[in-house]
């Protein structure tokens, strides 16, 4: 099923929690193709609304909220936003035996057809809670790579500046907005928000999880001299190995991880972190 | 000497402490300006190093290059010179970090050379 939708205009992958892909998609119209390691799946939106959902992994297909659930019992999902014109919309609705609404259409002619996979567009989206799986299927766990080669904010999904409905996100439109800013700087290769126990999102082309091993690392290593010092309030760590840089800084009640080549400029990173401590963003 | 070279990070306008020290933590040789250079603050460049060399490690085994660690009102850098050695330095937030790491690189043979 996923192969006969049209493909849509790739805009970047990216990793983020499954409501992120609900509070941040209002203006987009297309496909967010999902892969969870060896399985995909997608959740067709028409502005902001998810009207299908689904998820195969080897001959087990998730559908409908079946597949929501799952999508849902992973803290973070690696996706793939692709916006549909107007045509390729209408084309995948048919193919999903579906209206503009979600609701199934029935197929004039009988046949082989694709099963609809309605989404309940009117239901509220589901708080992320670990659902356990009728199949027993053992699932793998949630990938961890991501490769979001430009901003959020370059795609009409992101409100330009407006926070978003309230549901349960860790991070508004503004955060994503300025991530994906630093993001767009010269030398920066990968940028994360973590958490103690979590990556929130990741922009850019790096594993989470081994980063975020050695952000923690040294943020560990800030925990333990900062109250040994009298040098004010902390504001970044930068080690710097020939490949390039990592810095750890404090970012509201999470921290930022930034990858950077070795030609940034240090100056600039340096004022972009203070303006984020100092007044929420760069000036 | 020794003191002479790291002599020439204290003149920078900032600098308040040129230090040689050991992984260990013991200090070889210092200088300092306005700032209280103690075994509270060898523990701290300590720690940094060890763990920061760790940290390179999960890199690939890569070398570390250099440390910077900043607060709100001075940050120390870190370099190694050679083996378990390091030279570290710390200012004030107006210094110029630019101006610093400069003189760490064109001063690391230099400093070697009377380990």
């Amino acid at each position: 099923m996923i192969d006969q939708l049209p493909e849509g205009k790739s805009i970047g992958w990216m990793q983020a929690p499954p409501q992120w892909i609900f509070s941040h998609t209002v203006r987009f119209v297309g496909v967010v193709r999902i892969v969870i390691q060896d399985g995909e799946g997608f959740i067709l939106i028409r502005r902001g609304t998810p009207l299908a959902y689904y998820f195969k992994h080897g001959r087990i297909e998730l559908k409908g909220h079946a597949a929501l659930d799952y999508f849902n019992s992973h803290p973070t999902i690696e996706f793939n936003l692709c916006r549909y014109t107007p045509e390729e919309f209408v084309h995948a609705t048919k193919i999903l035996h579906i209206d503009e609404h979600g609701t199934e259409v029935i197929p004039e002619e009988p046949g082989p057809v694709n099963k609809v996979i309605p989404a309940s567009p009117s239901a509220p989206v589901r708080e992320p809670t670990p659902v356990v799986m009728q199949q027993t299927t053992k699932w793998p766990a949630p990938s961890t790579t991501v490769n979001l080669p430009s901003g959020p904010d370059e795609y009409e999904g992101i409100p330009s500046g407006v926070p978003q409905a309230p549901l349960d996100v860790v991070l508004d439109a503004d955060d994503i907005k300025l991530i994906g800013q630093i993001k767009k700087l010269n030398g920066v290769v990968a940028i994360s928000v973590f958490s103690e126990d979590r990556n929130i999102i990741l922009m850019g082309d790096a594993e989470i999880e081994p980063l975020l091993k050695i952000a923690r690392n040294m943020l560990a290593t800030t925990r333990k001299i900062t109250p040994h010092l009298d040098w004010g309030t902390f504001v970044h760590m930068t080690i710097q190995i020939p490949e390039g840089n990592v810095i750890i800084a404090p970012y509201k009640k999470y921290h930022l991880c930034l990858l950077t080549t070795r030609t940034i400029n240090i100056g600039h990173i340096r004022r972009i972190l203070r303006d984020l401590q100092q007044t929420g963003g760069p000036q | 000497m020794l003191k002479e070279i790291l002599n020439k990070f204290l003149i920078i306008k900032g600098v308040q402490a040129a230090v040689v020290i050991e992984e260990n933590g013991e200090i070889i040789e210092s200088i300092k300006s306005g700032i209280v250079i103690d075994a509270n603050l060898g523990n701290i460049i300590s720690t940094v190093m060890l763990d920061s060399k760790d940290t390179a490690v999960q890199f690939g085994n890569a070398t570390l290059s250099m440390v910077f660690v900043e607060y709100s009102e001075s940050f120390l850098i870190l370099g190694p010179l050679a083996e378990e050695f390091f030279l570290v330095i710390i200012a004030k937030n107006s210094a110029n970090i630019g101006q610093i790491t400069y003189e760490m690189k064109k001063n690391q043979d230099a400093i070697v050379s009377f380990l």
